[in-house]
């Protein structure tokens, strides 16, 4: 039982910073839901807004992690170009994957538009993340910008959703290994 | 609108559009490489500039998309810090260019300029 350099990355890639992600989200969205004046005390948003904080900055910083985890170290794995006559393309996914036209979707629809949209959650999340470190328990305060908060999360767990769906599915179809 | 409780708004405003224009940075720097030719070669910053090994023009596309998040949040934050400006319109308009990226990093809607086989 042993895993090669490369389904190390791909592991902590997809399914360890994926995992810490979704539970960040989980926590910042109710978090986030909740922090208003009517359904919370004082005392109660004192309480929840580190765990706010913490949710929302580790989303942020998690989603950063796996772009870059995910461009620089396990994508030119996936896009190595097969040295010519090479018969057995186990090891060069992409090329795998077009050299059937039954799988050359996974490429060039699934692929093409993870490792572009996937690049969309950081950046919506640190704006969260910020907001929420700037603001802090005054965030109850401002119902707008609490509103514009779950808008921008909710979008950002949906370029993650839409990155880690493709990346599991092509992964099965053609994995880096 | 102004709140006399809490902190001015600006650099949060900031931070909404400054996502709003990285977001289309990045939707139109997808459309860009698909034209093919010098812009696609440009954006290979593995190659040009050693930033990452065989990640090919993807490498440009997401580095001139952080750069132009960083620098318009950069300018924006100077530009309202302290201020209180209209939140309502400032995310509407991220809003719209965030739609905008996901729709220009959608592959059927950028493939189309992608020269024919």
């Amino acid at each position: 039982m042993s895993l090669t350099d490369r389904e190390f990355w791909a592991l902590v890639h997809g399914m360890g910073l994926g995992a810490l992600f979704l539970l960040a989200f989980g926590g910042g969205i109710a978090g986030l839901w909740s922090l208003r004046g009517s359904l919370v005390t004082e005392a109660g948003v004192a309480e929840r807004t580190p765990r706010l904080l913490v949710g929302t900055t580790v989303m942020a910083a998690v989603a950063w992690l796996t772009v870059i985890v995910g461009t620089w170290i396990v994508y030119p794995w996936y896009r190595a170009g097969a040295p010519k006559g090479t018969t057995d393309l186990s090891r060069f996914p992409k090329a795998l994957l077009v050299s059937n036209p039954d799988t050359a979707g996974w490429h060039e629809f699934g692929m093409e538009w993870k490792e572009h949209v996937a690049f969309l959650a950081p950046l919506l999340a640190t704006a969260v993340a910020f907001t929420v470190i700037y603001y802090g328990a005054q965030l109850v305060k401002r119902g707008e910008i609490r509103q514009a908060l779950l808008v921008f999360f909710t979008l950002a767990f949906a370029a993650a959703a839409v990155a880690g769906l493709f990346g599991a599915l092509i992964t099965k179809a053609a994995p880096v290994a | 609108m102004q709140s006399l409780e809490t902190k001015p708004n600006g650099p949060v405003a900031a931070a909404f559009l400054a996502t709003g224009i990285g977001s289309l940075a990045l939707g139109i720097l997808v459309c860009l490489n698909e034209l093919g030719g010098d812009i696609s070669k440009f954006l290979a910053f593995d190659k040009n500039f050693g930033l990452g090994s065989g990640v090919g023009p993807l490498s440009g596309k997401v580095i001139l998309t952080v750069l132009v998040y960083v620098v318009s949040w950069a300018i924006l934050f100077f530009a309202w810090r302290g201020k209180e400006v209209n939140f309502g319109r400032v995310f509407s308009v991220a809003l719209i260019l965030v739609a905008l990226g996901f729709l220009l990093t959608f592959p059927p809607v950028f493939l189309i300029l992608a020269p024919k086989a």
